[in-house]
């Protein structure tokens, strides 16, 4: 298990053991549709979207070191602008204007990066907690505009979307969008991993470390915030047009709502803030434990989150990772020092 | 001539309800200032306070502003508990530990209200009976004075708690540097417990007048957390006097939003100003950035 020990600089997809593990995954994710029910491959799906969601928001909170409370405010807004595209006329817009829907998720994820490019150099005047409250507010303001523009989102009734990408018998709507997903997935993590092993990366660490020293050094902060930002920003917004173009309904109360900022930050927490495999999984756990607990203790999910983000943080701010990574080491240290050249 | 007695009213209204949500924010103040932590669940803290409030009268008859007094004594053990118990693990450990533990305390408190006390909206009664009076062309409704005048004489009591007593002075020493007050043989661990312990007596006691005024639903703390942080933003951290002006300011402006454009953006109002203070502003209108005044 050396991979786990790997330096910074290098590369954790240069272990074969890494990329073979990724590729059993990968193939068990595809054999998914075909085996097991739909209510399940509906839990892996969303599983898939904490992924996307965990993912991004380590970018920003683990790695750029800015803790955004508003990632909710993009993944909905990706899921909004998609649908206006896929079923405009729900939002009373010509039907002129539809666009297939794999071209308009994208278009719905940009849409979330380019909001996230306009308000970021106002947004990152704050730092610290300011910052934090801010998004938190910002995310708010969204939420509150869109629910009023009853025309636009349906209101509190909510949109319903008209999409179908099913292929004959084999395939129904929702194995597409959760073949999409997977590839979306595998897209945010190798994206997200190929920056954060980058210089870029590098530049997101040095300032989440030190950022007066980092902005002495000749690294510019806000740059790095910013690529954080946005790159965090397009993948909530893909994550977020996936998610609503497989329940096919969305609702500025619920898809805009701060539960999907709690949402990716428990799946954060619980496998470890600023590692890389972290929140896949973080995701894995959550999923197990907020349907394992919700099963035996039915209702009390959010406290039971709470109480998770509390006491990893606390206890175990690294993390399942961390624990994983301590376990592993241990077992291994003997033949692990024989075998470094 | 009918807008303007109109807008008057607004106004005045505005005016009593910053009050309390100057009260309210004192508690976010002091705790920011002190401990340099946002209470993330101040809102919730907040939410809890107005709920024993609404159960006491309910089950007694008692009027919340009795009420009150049980939710400071309850919210101040409560403050002391996570102080010993949580936060005492992540105080002074920077910024994502303290803000993740409180956004935690905030779900699970949230949690708890929904599931105890249902997801429907909640109201008490002043439950004491008299007369509103006129001022000119605005009319001052009794509930709305009463608490109001409660509010400014707890932010009064408040004020003078730190200024005069011993205590005081040590939670304003630790303000203003937390390493000199300590070698000074402040005891700073018990300062912050004292603190966490009257910013969440000062939440429940905002909670509770609060509750004479509009319904409560377990979900307002995140509003209400925003608007009491706005209140802070605008009156600069740690200052009372500047707490007391932001939430009248805040009162005031929120009412003549949701006068002009529509009950739906009265929230947007408060957020939009919030953002906006924090902007230009960051160190608040009124005041330095941070320490006791």
């Amino acid at each position: 298990m050396a991979f786990l020990e790997k330096k910074p600089g290098e590369s954790l997809a240069t272990d074969r053991r890494v990329l073979a593990i990724s590729a059993l995954v990968v193939l068990w994710l595809v054999a998914v549709p075909f085996t097991t029910t739909d209510s399940l491959t509906g839990l892996i799906l969303t599983g898939l979207v904490f992924v996307m969601l965990g993912v991004s928001w380590n970018l920003l909170a683990g790695y750029a070191g800015q803790i955004s409370l508003g990632h909710a405010a993009f993944f909905g807004m990706g899921a909004f602008v998609t649908a206006w595209l896929s079923t405009p006329t729900g939002a009373g817009f010509p039907e002129s204007i539809q666009v297939p829907l794999i071209p308009a998720m994208l278009i719905g994820a940009l849409a979330a990066a380019l909001i996230a490019l306009v308000i970021g150099p106002i947004i990152f005047r704050l730092s610290g907690h300011y910052f934090a409250i801010g998004t938190l507010a910002l995310a708010a303001v969204i939420e509150l505009v869109m629910l009023d523009q009853r025309e636009l989102t349906g209101g509190a009734t909510g949109y319903y979307i008209q999409a179908d990408l099913s292929i004959g018998e084999l395939l129904s709507h929702g194995d597409v969008m959760f073949y999409l997903t997977v590839i979306a997935t595998i897209a945010t993590v190798v994206i997200t991993y190929l920056i954060v092993r980058g210089p870029t990366g590098l530049g997101m660490k040095a300032i989440h470390d030190d950022e007066d020293a980092a902005s002495s050094l000749g690294v510019n902060p806000l740059k790095y915030k910013m690529y954080a930002f946005v790159v965090s920003s397009f993948f909530a917004g893909l994550a977020g047009a996936l998610y609503g173009h497989y329940t096919l309904y969305i609702n500025p109360q619920s898809t805009l709502a701060v539960s999907w900022t709690i949402d990716s930050l428990v799946v954060v927490i619980l496998g470890g803030m600023g590692t890389f495999s972290g929140p896949i999984f973080g995701a894995g756990l959550f999923l197990v434990l907020d349907n394992g607990l919700s099963a035996v203790v039915s209702g009390y999910s959010e406290a039971v989150e709470g109480i998770l983000i509390i006491l990893f943080i606390i206890f175990l701010p690294t993390g399942l990772y961390g624990l994983i990574k301590e376990y592993l080491v241990e077992e291994v240290s003997g033949s692990d020092a024989a075998q470094t050249e | 001539m009918v807008l303007s007695d109109l807008a008057t009213q607004t106004i005045v209204n505005g005016l009593l309800l910053g009050g309390i949500y100057a009260l309210a924010a004192l508690g976010l103040s002091l705790v920011f200032g002190i401990m340099d932590i946002v209470n993330l669940a101040h809102g919730h803290m907040l939410m809890v306070g107005a709920y024993i409030a609404i159960l006491l009268f309910a089950a007694t008859g008692i009027t919340p502003l009795v009420g009150m007094l049980l939710a400071m004594a309850l919210m101040f053990g409560l403050g002391v508990l996570l102080q010993k118990v949580l936060l005492q693990f992540v105080v002074d450990e920077g910024l994502e530990q303290p803000i993740i533990v409180l956004f935690g305390l905030a779900l699970i408190l949230q949690n708890l209200g929904r599931v105890i006390l249902g997801g429907d909206a909640r109201t008490a009664d002043i439950g004491i009976p008299g007369n509103g009076f006129d001022v000119g062309v605005a009319f001052l409704s009794f509930p709305r004075t009463v608490t109001f005048v409660v509010a400014v004489l707890l932010i009064a009591a408040t004020w003078a708690f730190l200024q005069y007593t011993k205590t005081g002075q040590a939670i304003r020493a630790t303000a203003q540097n937390r390493t000199a007050a300590k070698y000074m043989g402040i005891n700073t661990d018990r300062i912050y417990v004292i603190t966490l312990g009257i910013g969440t007596a000062l939440a429940g006691a905002a909670g509770a007048l609060l509750s004479m005024l509009f319904p409560i639903d377990p979900y307002v703390g995140w509003s209400y957390l925003l608007k009491t942080f706005a209140v802070v933003v605008l009156g600069g951290v740690g200052s009372v006097l500047g707490t007391l002006v932001g939430g009248l300011v805040l009162g005031v402006s929120e009412n003549l939003g949701a006068l002009y454009l529509g009950g739906g953006y009265r929230n947007v109002v408060s957020l939009l100003i919030f953002l906006g203070v924090l902007l230009i502003k960051p160190e608040g209108l009124f005041g330095g950035s941070g320490g006791g005044e």
